[in-house]
């Protein structure tokens, strides 16, 4: 059979392959190249500029022993947890709202989705104030009346990180709401109209029958909410700088001080492959399972 | 690749720095981006101008410069360094270090620009004998600022200790006033705490604990008791300080809603663009030290390595530009600082600075002068790093004095 | 009426009235940091530093609009965020279109035209997207210089294209999944080819897809900080570094309400993708991204 296939078949049996080609020598060289440098780096002695020299663990022990690193990896499992669960909540409240035949959802819609388009260089800005216990939320509420009102998170170390959540939340759930609609809008109305015909409640049907089906929405989200969550850098910058006292410290935060204020190469190097490790420990599962499934369907 | 062959065919390619009809371009990173430094350093880049160069601005703001840096970084990566770069304390030594800098001992010997400067200062000009970087201006960072009305109306005069200055806080405060404007930045506390270690102990402690980063002196019981004074200060600072800028905190000095902020001498141009006067309206002087010492931070610029003659010759009229007398009269005139040679008069600079350039005349004849900390004049970033996590970090927790102290051991230790 | 309709509708009216209720507090919630921005941007600097941060301003001034647009000093060069904008939509158009081309074609061989090995290609790519960026910089960096691409708009679309394709690419192979094979065997044995089949019968096809992938590489190109300032310099900076160095004044005074205005502006382009595109953006989602 081989031998019969012509030039012309041989060439359009290998195309794809050869199109798909430098998009992964791209990645190969733009992830897995750099990836490989940076763990290089980090066994290396760097330090303002990368030395390639072997020191072994020492770099990581370093980490290991700062304060600052263990409170980042600590603000990070409780970011993302609470960002993830908040983000999906209101999420999914919104775009079932919204999927009632409301007036106005396109205007609605676009008030959930304008903060995507907003830069947190500034508008950490404007939550600092919100935040802020002499400006904000609690001096407007103070004024009206209720003088006992406390809101001081952001001042309070112990507090502060779930300053950072809220800002974080509000920024990302119109995606989170858009994907969720999307998927609802997906949904047959009739199984809603079969159900409610046998008698069961609005809020029961939507948890019992609408938010299982929804499963690939929630996967969706979750994938793109720790892309946010681990990326996120900016939002700690302009927000709280990592205050009051590093307490808001991530580990995005960790590694560009570490890199380019602190002159610790080896120690920055050290915290990103420890990020990597993390992510790749998680996604790779996933991963495995998702292509898994997609294998079996086709 | 056939992504780039892609690329560089559907845009133009961009040059980095279009020539003008000049002698030649001088490209610089620096942080200063707001109005008053940006128009300080037009005093700079005008001198370039009318030696027939031409000025190619590329600013980085933000976070005390380590966006410039990190710039800086990446292009020196690249291959493409700037001609010229702004430094702050260890950085141009560090620089120095990894050869990229090129030697002004060339100009330094043809003008004698040394001579100018205090001793303490060329400790970061000159790596070993290399002269690498050129100063222009020099910030005082132990100033304490006060509204005058405020302190008139409550009885208080010029503290002489850190008891009487926090004993002036408590009178402030029964008076209504927030005694003490600050913001939660780390780099805010830390001025405070710098000032408390240096004025309580003296310098010889500072340059032991925070300069050579001396074991015994960093655990000793004088740091502790430092702790302990920065614990009292915490207890003159109002709620509403966390996420709040120095400008907003010397705001609120200048409006009378609080009695002093600790701050270096760039805090002076908010009472003056208010048209306030010293002396009259609002007092300046240095955080109460039993001995008189002077904190210093300098902004130099440093310049690359290049072989094209033409570059050379803009670099050199850079440099000349830099250190000439009436640039730096009026650069620091505007920005608020000193002139960095100690031979520029100061006859028409205000009150404030007068007395600063007097007090360095002092200083650097008793050898009480010292980098700051905080600005990176100290120790280099790694450990100044970590004095600014623990001093951040004691100020907004209740964290006690002695395990502060720890910390902080600690934490060098792990950054050697 | 019965009794039961009664109440029934009663139920109902309640229910709306809880749900547009509740959406309407939302929205006040979502609103409120624009609020803060708008009325700030419309106030002078005196009042906002005589400690006015959230309140209505007393006389409304365009005052700092002006200056962020058209006067604004960054270093030295005092031509406000124009000529960035510029800039940023010299970048940001073609990385967008190539990413997004890239990402279809490889969707298209992922799932058309797979291989052994195919589903460990797109677990590769797919990897990148958790990639965090502060890390890549500096070797990103060597790359560009050997390149002769530092500190150009190009090198920075070239970055953005590289780590956009992993994204992309997983729009478009979890959209082209759900179109029937059957669709593209059926043009093969009609006698198109590769490029043929993908052009006349996936293109056409994928317009919902191409929106949501454009809509999510223009917001993180536009809006990206890091690879601007990294790679970059001066005046070919994109907008967000220009935003940057206007806001982030650390030894000299803030002007907050030109911070804001300019944070607006360099808003504009994002929040008018997602104001014009966002019924296509629900739309493209529902066509099949959410399947994966």
């Amino acid at each position: 059979m081989r031998s019969t296939l012509s030039l012309k078949d041989r060439f359009s049996r290998w195309l794809p392959r050869l199109v798909l080609s430098p998009s992964l020598v791209a990645i190969i060289v733009g992830v897995y190249l750099f990836i490989a440098w940076t763990g290089w780096i980090s066994l290396s002695s760097s330090k303002m500029v990368p030395k390639y020299d072997f020191v072994g663990l020492e770099q990581y022990i370093r980490l290991w022993s700062t304060p600052r690193w263990e409170t980042a990896v600590a603000n990070l499992f409780v970011f993302t947890v609470l960002f993830l669960a908040i983000t999906i909540a209101i999420g999914l409240l919104i775009a079932i709202l919204l999927d009632q035949q409301i007036r106005a959802e396109g205007f609605l819609r676009a008030v959930y989705l304008y903060p995507m388009a907003l830069s947190f260089i500034v508008t950490g800005t404007a939550w600092k104030w919100i935040l802020n216990p002499d400006l904000g939320v609690e001096k407007v509420v103070n004024d009206l009346g209720w003088t006992g009102f406390v809101f001081d998170w952001i001042t309070r170390p112990e507090y502060a990180i779930y300053c950072v959540v809220i800002a974080a939340v509000w920024q990302s759930t119109g995606f989170a709401m858009a994907i969720f609609l999307a998927g609802l809008r997906g949904i047959d109305t009739s199984i809603i109209k079969a159900a409610q015909i046998e008698g069961a409640s609005l809020p029961r049907i939507y948890l019992n029958i609408i938010v299982p089906m929804l499963r690939p929405a929630f996967l969706s989200v979750i994938v793109l909410l720790s892309y946010i969550s681990i990326k996120s850098f900016d939002l700690v910058l302009a927000l709280t700088g990592g205050g009051p006292g590093n307490s808001t410290e991530m580990p995005s935060t960790f590694m560009f001080s570490a890199t380019f204020r602190r002159n610790q190469m080896g120690v920055g190097a050290a915290s990103a492959m420890m990020m990597l490790m993390t992510v790749a420990a998680i996604i790779i599962p996933y991963l495995y399972s998702e292509l898994k499934e997609a294998r079996n369907e086709h | 690749m056939k992504l780039i062959t892609l690329l560089a065919a559907s845009i133009s390619l961009l040059p980095v720095a279009a020539m003008a009809e000049s002698k030649g371009t001088v490209e610089g990173i620096h942080h200063w981006v707001s109005e008053s430094e940006v128009n300080a350093l037009k005093v700079i880049t005008d001198k370039l101008a009318s030696k027939g160069y031409t000025w190619q601005d590329s600013a980085v703001g933000g976070l005390s410069g380590a966006n410039a840096l990190q710039a800086l970084r990446t292009r020196l990566a690249a291959g493409n360094p700037p001609t010229t770069m702004q430094f702050l304390g260890y950085e141009g030594l560090d620089w120095a270090k990894e050869g990229v800098l090129r030697s002004l001992n060339d100009l330094y010997a043809k003008n004698g620009w040394d001579k100018a400067l205090a001793p303490q200062l060329l400790v970061f000009v000159k790596s070993d004998d290399t002269f690498i970087s050129l100063p222009i201006n020099m910030h005082r960072q132990n100033w304490v600022w006060a509204n005058k009305a405020v302190f008139d109306k409550a009885g208080i005069a010029e503290p002489k200790s850190w008891d009487e200055l926090i004993a002036a806080g408590d009178k402030l405060k029964a008076a209504g006033v927030v005694p003490l404007a600050i913001g939660d930045e780390p780099w805010q506390i830390l001025e405070v705490f710098e000032a408390i270690v240096t004025d309580v102990n003296g310098t010889e402690f500072y340059k032991k604990a925070v300069i050579d980063l001396d074991e015994a002196a960093l655990s000793s019981d004088q740091m502790v008791d430092a702790f302990d004074k920065l614990r009292k200060v915490r207890g003159l600072v109002d709620d509403g300080f966390t996420g709040r800028d120095w400008a907003v905190a010397t705001g609120m000095v200048a409006s009378g809603k609080a009695g002093m902020q600790i701050m270096g001498d760039w805090a002076k141009g908010e009472f003056l663009a208010k048209g306030m006067k010293p002396g009259e309206d609002f007092l300046c002087f240095p955080t109460p030290a039993a001995t008189a010492n002077f904190k210093f931070i300098i902004d130099a610029f440093g310049v690359f390595n290049n072989d094209d003659p033409a570059v050379i010759a803009a670099q050199d009229a850079w440099a000349e530009s830099i250190m000439d007398p009436e640039v730096q009269k009026n650069f620091n005139k505007i920005k608020g600082s000193i002139p960095a040679r100690s031979d520029v008069s100061v006859e028409d600079f205000d009150a404030c600075a007068k007395r600063s350039f007097a007090d360095r005349e002092a200083a650097v004849a008793s050898g009480n002068m010292v980098g700051g900390l905080t600005e990176g004049f100290a120790a280099p970033p790694q450990f100044s790093g970590v004095f600014s996590d623990v001093v951040g970090k004691f100020f907004v927790t209740d964290m006690s004095s002695k395990d502060a102290v720890q910390a902080l051991v600690d934490g060098i230790n792990n950054a050697r | 009426m019965s009794t039961e309709a009664r109440s029934a509708r009663r139920a109902h009216q309640f229910g709306r009235l809880f749900i547009y209720g509740s959406l309407i507090a939302l929205a006040i919630f979502y609103l409120m940091p624009l609020w803060v921005m708008i009325v700030t941007s419309l106030k002078s600097l005196d009042e906002i530093y005589s400690g006015s941060f959230i309140g209505l301003p007393q006389a409304i001034t365009f005052e700092a609009w002006e200056k962020a647009w058209g006067q604004a000093c960054i270093g030295t060069a005092c031509d406000g965020l124009r000529p960035y904008f510029v800039n940023s939509l010299l970048m940001v158009i073609p990385a967008v279109a190539l990413s997004t081309a890239i990402g279809a074609i490889n969707g298209y061989i992922l799932t058309k035209w797979r291989f052994p090995g195919a589903n460990f290609v797109f677990g590769l790519m797919l990897f990148g997207c958790f990639l965090p960026f502060q890390a890549v910089i500096l070797p990103m960096a060597q790359l560009l210089g050997s390149l002769r691409l530092s500190g150009t708009i190009p090198g920075l679309v070239l970055v953005h294209t590289v780590y956009g394709i992993s994204f992309t690419t997983l729009f478009f192979r979890n959209y082209f999944i759900t179109i029937p094979d059957e669709l593209t065997r059926a043009a093969q044995i009609d006698g198109a080819g590769f490029f043929r089949i993908f052009f006349s019968v996936m293109l056409p096809a994928a317009l919902p897809i191409i929106v949501v992938s454009c809509i999510w590489q223009f917001t993180q190109i536009w809006n990206d900080f890091l690879f601007g300032v990294s790679f970059t310099a001066g005046q070919s900076s994109p907008i967000t570094v220009a935003l940057n160095n206007i806001v982030n004044v650390t030894m000299g005074r803030k002007q907050y309400n030109v911070d804001m205005a300019a944070a607006m502006i360099a808003a504009i382009p994002t929040l008018v993708v997602y104001i014009v595109a966002g019924r296509y953006f629900v739309r493209g989602l529902t066509a099949g991204a959410v399947k994966g």
